[in-house]
């Protein structure tokens, strides 16, 4: 900013033109377009679905967090504290069903993603509203099911490992159909992305100007289209298998539980990196805004989002080290594991880096995004460890891997979904956030956090076995700060959904640009019409912000520096017509 | 600063604002939706989203195939076995039908490229035409595999082995013939019937269980008794007065009564590689499909698959009606010593293996020979999995048929209300292609399948 303050006073002329002012809108907002429950519920504008999606997500976080409270409290002594076994195996398997394919698988590309992607792609919606309007009513059916097995005690964790998942009498079979549909929902999810990033690019927005929340969604897109599938059949089958015995994957008949596994983890693994691959665009966007500078090496983290989500398929078998797999495919897989290593470094080096002499301001996404950064190399550091044989004999099953799996989950992934809440949320709402208040909960969620995990590493190293639902008094100290911090963390995340509905009647009206962001989402009106802008957007070269400036606090237009001829920054503006998409046809 | 502001696109200008997505004015088919640019853009982006859900499908499958791949590098005698139950006629038939739907359906883009609307029509009908006969040849196989129980999982209990003999079933059930053996669920075994002295084929030459079958007729008579309630952890339920609670519930009572001795001994068909002595007891009858006079007959039947060890009676009926409310109940000797058996038999008995042909060939056999001898015998354990594979897989294929019924019928609809035209043909490209991936799975199915060698 410093070395722009002499732009403030560039002729308004130019100013109209360059940028985007705030200032009076001549059509109403999306919020504000139509009225009353039918026009949510019918609508195909990308923006609403977003919504609703994110207001889905929000409320499965909470049956989610509330089950992870009760497990904690469960935890907080030895034997029974508040509930019985059986009762604890339903709240852990409900607490992960609902967190992993409610709340993060969904989180940022469903909910953000469809608000947000569009808009930066300075497209008027997806390429097929009505399919994502469909993906949304899936996902709503799939939710319901999914919690409508929460009566009937779901006890088989979520990973519903066969034969376990066939002889239980909790309602396995319900609870399936609602993974399926909700794999569903994913599949059309990114196929819609894949189609929107593919052909409504901007003529002039090649590859290479995507913004790397774009990017990222697009790898993920890849991985949601290729691997749900293979859940969806492999639910299919448990379900066939529920009710009609046809044996695929019953012993007593011939078939192969650890073929489940193997079914399983070739969806699961890769949708680890559905819910971190996102997040990590958030983050290239967040710390790249908040620092005031170029991403570093902008290509390294754009082709590392997409060689994640390629080498995600090549490494499932490292669930399964001690499954009974042959010596040689572990061996495999453990050496594949590793490589996953090398792109997530390229991101967390170019981050840091990035960072370096950066102007950086501490905003409350800004917060997310610094306990992204060390949260996510905590848990992929760990993840090294599990991924050598030997050590995994001794840590698999144990708290080491829940500590380490929240990390990379919770820590990095719904962290960074609460970054972006924050960095997007005057842009879709219209209002601001109580940004003081927002501080103190990202560190709530921040200290709340590590003092839960961290305790879990030393008591998984030292023989913890996960989903006990009794323990050796010699872990009790471990378990109850891990309590502790837990409630924290929750009541840090229950504040901030609070703040944040309310900022809905309380916000300050928030202007088109808050943080000096560069990319298309910010020269559309706050909140957006209906096809998201009132004139074609801008191309400005991307993650640059020499020419933003802060007219006041939290208001930042653009300008056109005084270095650069009027004829150059006018050039190109000659066509309004809407018939110039770039995109590979 | 250098940077050079790009023209995007301006849909916002191009579209107006008025409604939602809908019919433009601007565009030339009233189904272009406003947020594209034109009907090429439409198109495209259409067929790109269709190619992506191909290739979810073709995911969605695989792991299908990774299963028959699996089961068939650990369990090939499954599939040499299962496959015969197979009837490769009605299979070939149908991977012509499909193929020739696909012919229809690529000819119904084409009649739409050029503006045909009766092709069109003749071309998508003959396409949904083509899929019903596909559905009426499967229904025709599943409802004989119903039929003969020759199903997935606990329920694959056929009435013959693949080569056509009759087979000890489980669970009685067979039309014209009854067993001895009664399957209990729980446990997975059989519960009576097995003679667990006898570990030697019966068809064996030389060995022959020494047995007396009598026929039981069953009274079943349904009645309603009282019984201490059980919740669902089986423990009996105890009410407010600290008195158990009991409930009605309705019971079967069964009564045997004898009804006959079964004296009458069913001729064996000679096995390939056995042809030139045909069995001990020719000489008793002739076969029974050619004297119905002769029934009921009995002959031991071996099946390790049923009876894990021994023998079961297997009973033949003349038709259908006898086999309702009758129990069989036999009892059998030990066979004669080895030694007395005769001189081909004089070495002592042998154990079985698995994988060993159960019956020994006198002459060295032919390919043809050793296959209907396998296809003769009782099938290899756990073949019910070739029939999970097989339901699995044709089922979902014949779901995806299904599906492409509907879609069909709606673009006959759409078609017939002259919807479709060179600018706005895309519904049909689609359809066209999915009916391609569709008709290219049957096309993997049919031979990993029927064809199997």
């Amino acid at each position: 900013m410093a070395n722009t303050q002499a732009n403030t006073e560039a002729n308004t002329d130019t100013t109209k033109d360059y940028g985007y002012p705030d200032g009076p809108k001549n059509e109403p907002d999306f919020l504000h377009v139509s009225h009353g429950i039918k026009s949510w519920m019918l609508t195909l504008d990308h923006k609403r679905i977003g919504m609703m999606y994110l207001f889905g997500i929000l409320g499965s976080l909470l049956v989610g967090g509330v089950f992870a409270l009760l497990v904690r409290t469960e935890l907080w002594a030895p034997g029974k504290t508040i509930v019985a076994q059986d009762t604890y195996n339903a709240f852990f398997t409900l607490h992960g069903a609902v967190m992993v394919f409610l709340v993060i698988i969904p989180g940022i590309p469903a909910a953000l993603g469809n608000i947000m992607m569009p808009i930066q792609l300075g497209a008027p919606d997806v390429a097929f509203p009505r399919l994502n309007l469909a993906s949304f009513y899936l996902w709503c059916s799939g939710a319901l099911l999914l919690v409508a097995s929460v009566p009937g005690g779901l006890d088989t964790g979520w990973t519903l490992y066969t034969p376990y998942s066939l002889e239980t009498k909790a309602p396995v079979l319900v609870a399936v159909s609602g993974v399926f549909l909700l794999g569903f929902s994913s599949i059309f999810t990114g196929l819609n992305f894949l189609v929107t990033i593919h052909k409504f690019r901007p003529q002039g927005m090649g590859w290479f100007q995507l913004p790397l929340n774009v990017w990222a969604i697009y790898a993920t897109a890849i991985m949601q289209v290729l691997a749900t599938p293979v859940l969806g059949i492999t639910v299919l089958l448990l379900a066939v298998e529920r009710f009609a015995h046809i044996g695929i994957f019953d012993p007593t008949l011939g078939g192969d539980p650890v073929l489940f596994q193997h079914f399983f983890w070739f969806y699961s693994h890769p949708a680890v990196y559905i819910m971190i691959i996102p997040a990590m665009g958030v983050i290239s966007e967040l710390i790249s805004t908040f620092s005031r500078k170029p991403i570093f090496g902008y290509r390294f983290v754009a082709y590392s989002s997409v060689s994640l989500a390629l080498l995600s398929f090549l490494v499932w078998g490292h669930h399964m080290f001690v499954s009974g797999q042959s010596r040689l495919a572990n061996m495999v897989f453990s050496a594949l594991t590793f490589t996953v290593g090398i792109p997530s470094a390229i991101k967390v080096f170019n981050w840091v880096a990035t960072l370096y002499k950066g102007d950086i301001r501490l905003k409350t996404p800004m917060l997310y995004a610094l306990s992204f950064l060390l949260l996510f190399t905590i848990g992929g550091l760990t993840g090294l460890f599990l991924g050598i044989l030997a050590v995994d004999v001794h840590l698999h099953d144990t708290y080491f891997v829940v500590a380490h799996f929240h990390y990379v989950m919770m820590g990095s992934t719904l962290v960074a979904f609460l970054g972006a809440l924050h960095y997007w949320w005057p842009k879709f709402t219209g209002r601001m956030y109580p940004e003081s208040l927002g501080k103190v909960c990202s560190l709530g969620v921040f200290f709340g956090f590590n003092l839960t995990f961290l305790p879990q590493f030393v008591m998984g190293a030292r023989g913890m076995p996960r989903r006990y639902w009794d323990y050796d008094p010699q872990y009790q100290i471990y378990h109850q700060l891990s309590t502790i911090g837990a409630f924290v963390l929750g009541i840090s995340i229950f504040v901030t959904v609070i703040y944040l509905m309310a900022s809905f009647w309380t916000g300050k009206k928030a202007p088109r640009n808050p943080w000096g962001a560069s990319s298309l989402e910010w020269q559309a009106p706050t909140p957006p019409p209906l096809y998201n802008f009132e004139k074609p957007p801008v191309l400005h070269e991307l993650y640059h912000y020499d020419d933003l400036v802060e007219v006041e606090e939290d208001r930042w237009e653009r300008q056109a520096p005084t270095e650069v001829e009027p004829g150059e920054a006018h050039s190109g503006h000659g066509h309004g017509g809407g018939h110039g998409r770039g995109g590979t046809r | 600063m250098t940077e050079k502001p790009h023209e995007a696109h301006g849909s916002a200008d191009a579209h107006g604002h008025a409604g939602d997505h809908g019919h433009g004015e601007a565009h030339g088919s009233p189904f272009i939706q406003h947020h594209y640019d034109d009907a090429q853009h439409q198109f495209d982006s259409g067929k790109l989203g269709i190619w992506l859900f191909l290739a979810q499908e073709v995911l969605f499958f695989s792991a299908l195939f990774v299963a028959y791949i699996l089961y068939r590098y650990h369990h090939p005698e499954i599939y040499s076995y299962a496959h015969k139950y197979l009837d490769v006629k009605y299979g070939a038939i149908n991977t012509a039908v499909l193929i020739f739907s696909s012919l229809t359906a690529a000819w119904a883009v084409r009649c739409a490229q050029l503006n045909q609307r009766r092709g069109l029509i003749l071309c998508i009908a003959l396409t949904i035409g083509c899929a019903c006969a596909f559905l009426g040849i499967k229904y025709i196989e599943y409802s004989h595999k119903v039929h003969e129980h020759i199903l997935f999982g606990r329920y694959f209990d056929p009435c013959v082995s693949s080569g056509g003999r009759e087979l000890l079933t489980r669970n009685n059930n067979c039309a014209g013939t009854k067993s001895t053996v009664v399957w209990d669920y729980g446990t997975g075994a059989p519960t009576a019937g097995c003679f667990t002295d006898i570990d030697q084929d019966p068809r064996r030459e030389g060995v022959q269980a020494d047995c007396t079958v009598k026929e039981y007729a069953l009274t079943e008579t349904p009645k309603r008794v009282r019984e201490p309630k059980k919740d669902a952890a089986g423990k009996p339920v105890v009410g407010a007065d600290g008195q158990p609670v009991t409930e009605e519930v309705e019971k079967i009572d069964a009564t045997e009564t004898f009804k006959r001795d079964l004296t009458q001994r069913c001729p064996e068909e000679p096995l390939p590689g056995h042809a030139e002595t045909g069995s001990q007891v020719e000489g008793e009858g002739e076969h029974p499909g050619a004297t119905p006079g002769k029934f009921p007959c009995w002959r031991p039947a071996y099946q390790p698959a049923v009876c894990k060890k021994g023998v079961g009676i297997l009973v033949e009926y003349g038709d259908h009606d006898e086999r309702e409310h009758i129990r069989i109940k036999a009892e059998c000797k030990p066979p004669p010593k080895p030694a007395d058996a005769g001189d081909l038999l004089a070495d002592k008995p042998q154990p079985l293996e698995l994988g060993v042909p159960l019956i020994q060939p006198r002459h060295q056999l032919t390919v043809h020979e050793q296959h209907e001898l396998e296809a003769a015998g009782p099938p290899p354990e756990h073949t019910n999995m070739f029939f999970t594979i097989y339901f699995a897989m044709t089922g979902l294929h014949g779901i995806h048929v299904l599906f492409g019924v509907g879609v069909f019928t709606w673009l006959l609809i759409r078609s017939i209300k002259g919807h479709f035209t060179p600018d706005y043909f895309g519904p049909i490209d689609y359809a066209a292609l999915y009916w391609h991936i569709v008709d290219l799975i049957w096309i993997f199915l049919f031979p990993l399948l029927y064809l199997i060698h």
